[in-house]
């Protein structure tokens, strides 16, 4: 079994190489300072600015959609999504935004938003006609 | 609450099923209990009666399984709202063809679905699994006792065991509602997400809750080989359920990426979503089992590894059930059930098994025999071997990045301030590690196949495999560079890549050639690996190769401002009827139609060759599904075109905001600056407005033509629908802008219905501009019964009355009466009357007024002379005396009157649509790979059980 191994000894080591390399991979929810600060791509998690204007005027342009975002750390921020403006969007609480800090704006690359569930409000639809 | 008796609630399908649920687990640990002691007792002669209770258990269990899914389908189909499951799932407008998808869309539903199949391969064992019968099924029906504690809906004191699915509403929820004795009559259902109404929701769930049961049976056998000690004898009758498995797990896995392409917006099949992950990971284990018990079977080698991989599957797809029941993946997957407060149950279900698998692999470790002598460097097993070993390694990075949340989760339990890690780039994280899987994995299946188990006559095989080996190496170096021509491999890794699926390819084809003669039913190997390097290709191909064709950089140009923002500009906007150019497509937003609440768009693209000619015409069709209420759109659905080698995906990203929000319409309709004019038919008036011109802060003045043409009193509109008793009336009315030259003609519309006025304007979306008809004209082109001076008449046939210089006399009577303002009921009796009347000049009219008798109730039907603004009413008829009462009023006809309209130039259209279109090339390499692989998988299958039974 000696080959064997050796073959699988290599293989946790390349599997440490990996996962080493892959942390760098990993961040944890950044802010809009922190952004602004460093210039690098970071992913940040918070909450939309119901009160603020939301931008999308596909007359216009169909892949500009702007919104404000207030991060963990209570900073707010108008975000650019270059795309379209995503379904639902105004029913979304929390909101994951991936991108950089160009001027004063967070341009996102990519945004994940959090809707709440269906069933959570659990408010009963009442009919508005009786069921005949 | 406890005094009110409920009405209209059915309680008994209820009872049934909470029954039945009790039942199935209590048999199912009956079962479990009893096959345990048929197993341990097997050498005494009372094992065949524990045997026959572990049976009959059993079936009593699936009697109960069967009994809770019926009961719950019953309940379901017949929409009984006072059970809080249908409630959740069912609406009244839900089709019966997604009951099944309704059925298994919340926990409980697909609890009982993956219970179904355990039941279902429970009864096979029975039937086939002979001396492994016991063991195998205490292990199944030990599985079913904890699924089935899932739906028990029990508490001991605070800690809540299972969600029983017969729950009523009014237990599951507190509600003021509740205090309404006939509360069932006045709720409602929640209905299924509309994202799930398709018929992929129909088939995925079934398929992959089979594929996660079928898992349990090779687990069953690698217990029952550990606990009975029959460390090699297990592994010959487990194959078959492994490959099984395999096919059915995959092809439930293929169809998920199928339908997220198909049907999803998500424009791809893969996204390295935890949920797919978790579904993935345990498929490869199970296949890196399936390969260790073939080594095992024919070498004695790797039976400890075979033990390892089932067990590890069958716990992964328990942690796969954690991760997606439990909520605990949050934020970082779209598609995770909502909790539902069962996690520690959930984490209890794979601590159970994960002990007894470790505690007995543990202890029957050192007794699993192993052959003395190691694997030599040339034989089958050591390469498929090191194969496995990658699978397990593939798998092991997966769960590890998609178990990130569960570590933030355990960190955070012991370090509150602990903020949790992320993955920045999800996709490109997974891809930059699996890459490498399938570099190695695409040479592996390659080069093993051309070795023989146990280095078998290796010094003259040697030559055969150097000779094939070498051959395929420069077969597929060629055709790797051939197929770059068509696709980019981007980077070096990249066309590492393909090459390996290429060379998997040209070997597994050589080897079916060269070595298995055509003799396809020993060859399921060599097309799963076929399938697995065709999938690269495609994957390579669909994936790196995708191209966003809905971009058009002359539009776009002047307003990109750098590299990274182009990459986003993947929408176009589209108006109705004007083609805009896409790469190399022209393509139109022709029409669209409403049919209930979906809206299908017809978007037509064409392709020219140089000489103008169209050579590629298609349609394609993507819908945007409202919400019931219009208020907002529910669901986008792509539609795709599907070529031989390529794919073009076509999808709505947005409308205009007045069509997806019926609020926003009206704040619109609302906003716009209309002005009021007043034309006389047939008159035209000028007027100047400042138009903005799009885009930009200019404006222009520019003046509009407008001329009335008249009046129509049966007018039509889309959105118009005819109710008994409505006055609609509509002005045509022709626009034309300076500097346009098309003269655009109208209908704005208006329609009385009892007290309300609607209004239907008429938007002409070239000029922006937007004509509305004004309340008024009902009080100028009508003349209202409250303002006329009615007076009473009797009068006897033939006898007649002057009013001024009118004469008008009672003619006829008639039985079956007939005008345009009646319509007749059943049960009516209606009389009809002819009235003649004349003037001094000589010059008669008719008019002819009914009275009628409806539920014991007299109306009057007026009819009015237009000409002389004569209204003349039947209000009452004595049958006795034969002397009929006209009520008569005379009003100066409407004369010539100006039509009121208002005219808005600022409304901007709102005829168009923002679509993504990408194109695919090679999808089907990806398709055909897949399928190929799990075609592979079941003819594995059926050459085994067809080996065994020529055996048998």
């Amino acid at each position: 079994m000696k080959k064997i191994y050796i073959v699988a000894g290599l293989m946790i080591v390349v599997a440490i190489a990996m996962l080493m390399n892959a942390a760098k991979d990993l961040s944890t929810y950044g802010s809009f300072s922190e952004a602004a600060h460093t210039g690098e791509k970071v992913k940040i998690a918070g909450q939309l600015s119901k009160d603020k204007e939301m931008y999308y005027n596909p007359e216009q342009d169909p892949n500009y959609f702007s919104f404000y975002v207030k991060d963990a750390k209570g900073e707010e921020r108008k975000v650019v999504l270059l795309a379209s403006k995503p379904q639902d969007f105004e029913l979304s609480e929390q909101i994951v935004v991936t991108g950089r800090m160009k001027g004063e704006e967070f341009v996102a690359s990519d945004l994940l938003m959090k809707c709440p569930s269906k069933y959570k409000d659990e408010e009963i639809y009442i009919k508005s006609e009786k069921k005949g | 609450m406890e005094s009110i008796q409920y009405i209209g609630e059915h309680l008994l399908p209820g009872q049934i099923g909470h029954f039945a649920i009790i039942l199935g687990f209590v048999a199912g640990l009956l079962a479990a209990t009893a096959y345990f002691f048929a197993t341990q007792r097997a050498a005494l002669p009372e094992a065949a009666s524990w045997r026959r209770l572990g049976r009959g258990a059993f079936l009593v269990h699936s009697a109960g399984v069967l009994g809770v899914i019926g009961m719950l389908f019953f309940v379901m189909t017949k929409q009984y709202y006072e059970y809080q499951y249908v409630w959740a799932h069912v609406s009244d407008d839900l089709l019966f063809k997604y009951i099944f998808a309704a059925f298994w869309e919340g926990q409980e539903g697909s609890f009982l679905l993956w219970m179904f199949w355990h039941v279902v391969l429970g009864l096979l064992l029975i039937g086939s699994a002979r001396q492994w019968e016991s063991p195998v099924m205490a292990v199944l029906a030990l599985v079913q006792v904890f699924i089935n504690a899932m739906l028990l809906g029990v508490y001991f004191g605070d800690i809540k065991i299972g969600s029983n699915p017969t729950l009523l509403l009014r237990d599951a929820l507190d509600a003021p509602l509740f205090a309404n004795a006939d509360y069932v009559n006045l709720i409602k259902g929640n209905g299924l997400n509309p994202l799930l109404q398709n018929w992929w929701m129909t088939i995925h769930p079934p398929t992959l809750f089979l594929g996660f049961a079928s898992t349990t049976v090779p687990f069953a056998f690698a217990i029952a080989g550990l606990w009975t000690r029959q460390h090699t004898q297990w592994l010959q009758p487990a194959m078959p359920w492994a490959l099984m498995s395999g096919a059915i797990l995959g092809t439930g896995i293929v169809m998920g990426g199928a339908w997220a392409y198909e049907a999803l917006s998500f424009g791809g099949y893969w996204a390295w979503d935890p949920v797919e992950n978790m579904s993935l990971v345990p498929w490869l284990i199970l296949i890196g089992g399936i390969h260790t018990n073939l080594i095992a079977r024919n070498t004695g080698h790797s039976i400890r590894s075979t033990y390892v991989y089932y067990l590890l599957t069958f716990i992964l797809i328990l942690y796969s059930t954690f991760l997606t029941r439990s909520g605990v993946l949050g934020e970082t997957s779209v598609h995770a059930f909502t909790e539902m407060g069962l996690e520690w149950q959930l984490v209890a279900f794979i601590a159970a098994f994960f002990i007894l698998s470790a505690v007995l692999l543990t202890l029957r470790y050192r007794e699993i025999p192993t052959p003395a002598k190691e694997e030599a460097t040339a034989s089958k097993e050591f390469w498929m071997f090191i194969g496995t070993l990658v699978l397990l390694f593939s798998a092991l990075l997966i769960t590890a990045s998609t178990s990130l949340p569960v570590y933030n989760k355990i960190v955070q339990f012991f370090q509150p301030g602990f903020e949790g890690r992320v993955i920045t780039e999800q996709v490109a994280h997974y891809n930059k590690n699996q890459i490498w899987i399938g570099i190695f994995i695409g040479l592996l299946s390659g080069i093993t196949q051309y070795l023989r188990f146990r280095e078998m006559n290796w010094q003259t095989q040697r030559r055969k495999f150097l000779l094939h080996a070498g051959g395929a190496l420069v077969v597929a170096s060629v055709l790797t560079l051939l197929v770059t021509l068509w696709i980019q491999a981007k980077a070096w890794q990249y066309a590492l890549l393909l090459f390996a699926g290429i060379f998997a390819v040209v070997t597994n084809v050589d080897y079916i050639i060269s070595f298995l003669r055509g003799n396809l039913k020993a060859g399921g190997s060599a097309l799963s690996h076929i399938g697995f390097g065709l999938m690269i290709v495609g994957v390579m191909a669909s994936g790196l190769n995708k191209r966003y064709i809905s971009s058009n950089p002359f539009v776009m140009e002047g307003i990109i401002e750098d590299a990274e923002a182009d990459a986003k500009e993947r929408n176009i906007m589209l108006f109705k009827g004007t083609s805009m150019t896409m790469s190399g497509y022209e393509v139109t937003y022709t029409h669209d139609t409403l049919v209930d609440f979906m809206r299908t768009y017809t978007v037509n693209y064409k392709r020219y060759n140089q000489q103008g000619a169209v050579t590629e015409e298609f349609n394609l069709y993507p819908n945007v599904l409202y919400e019931k209420t219009f208020s907002k759109i529910a669901a986008t659905n792509p539609s795709t075109r599907h070529y031989w080698d390529r794919d073009i995906f076509t999808h709505i990203r947005s409308l205009a905001g007045v069509e997806m929000n019926l609020e926003l319409r009206q704040q619109r309709e609302d906003s716009l600056n209309y002005q009021p004019y007043e034309l006389r038919p047939g008159e035209n008036i000028q007027f100047l407005d400042t138009v903005k011109i799009r885009n930009r802060d200019t404006f222009v003045l520019k003046q509009f033509d407008l001329r009335a043409l008249g009046l129509n009193l049966q007018p039509t509109h889309p959105d118009y629908q005819p109710e008994p008793g409505d006055l609609p009336i509509s002005a045509i009315v022709q626009v034309q802008r300076e500097g346009d030259d098309s003269t655009y003609t109208v209908e704005p519309m208006l329609a009385l219905r009892g007290r309300l006025v609607y209004s239907y304007p008429a938007q002409i979306n070239e000029i922006s501009t937007r004509v509305r008809l004004s309340d008024d004209i009902f009080n100028r082109a009508f003349v209202f019964d409250e303002q006329l001076d009615y007076k009473e008449y009797p009068l006897k046939l033939g006898e007649s009355v002057r009013i001024g210089d009118l004469s008008i006399q009672l003619n006829q009577f008639t039985p079956r009466p007939q005008h345009p303002d009646y319509q007749p009921q059943e049960g009516d009796i209606a009389i009809g009357s002819v009235l003649n009347i004349s003037d001094s000049a000589g010059k008669t009219w008719l008019a002819k007024p009914i009275y009628l008798i409806r539920n014991n109730q007299g109306l009057g039907v007026k009819d009015v002379v237009k000409e002389l603004g004569l209204h003349i009413g039947f209000a009452k008829f004595d049958p006795t005396t034969e002397i009929a009462q006209f009520f008569i009023a005379r009003a100066a006809p409407p004369k010539d009157f100006a039509i009121p309209i208002s005219v808005a130039t600022d409304s901007l259209r709102s005829d168009y649509i923002v679509l993504e279109a990408i194109e695919f090339p090679g999808i089907n390499f990806v398709w055909v790979g897949m399928t190929l692989m799990m075609i592979g998988l079941t003819v594995s299958m059926a050459h085994r059980i067809g080996q065994k039974q020529n055996a048998a």
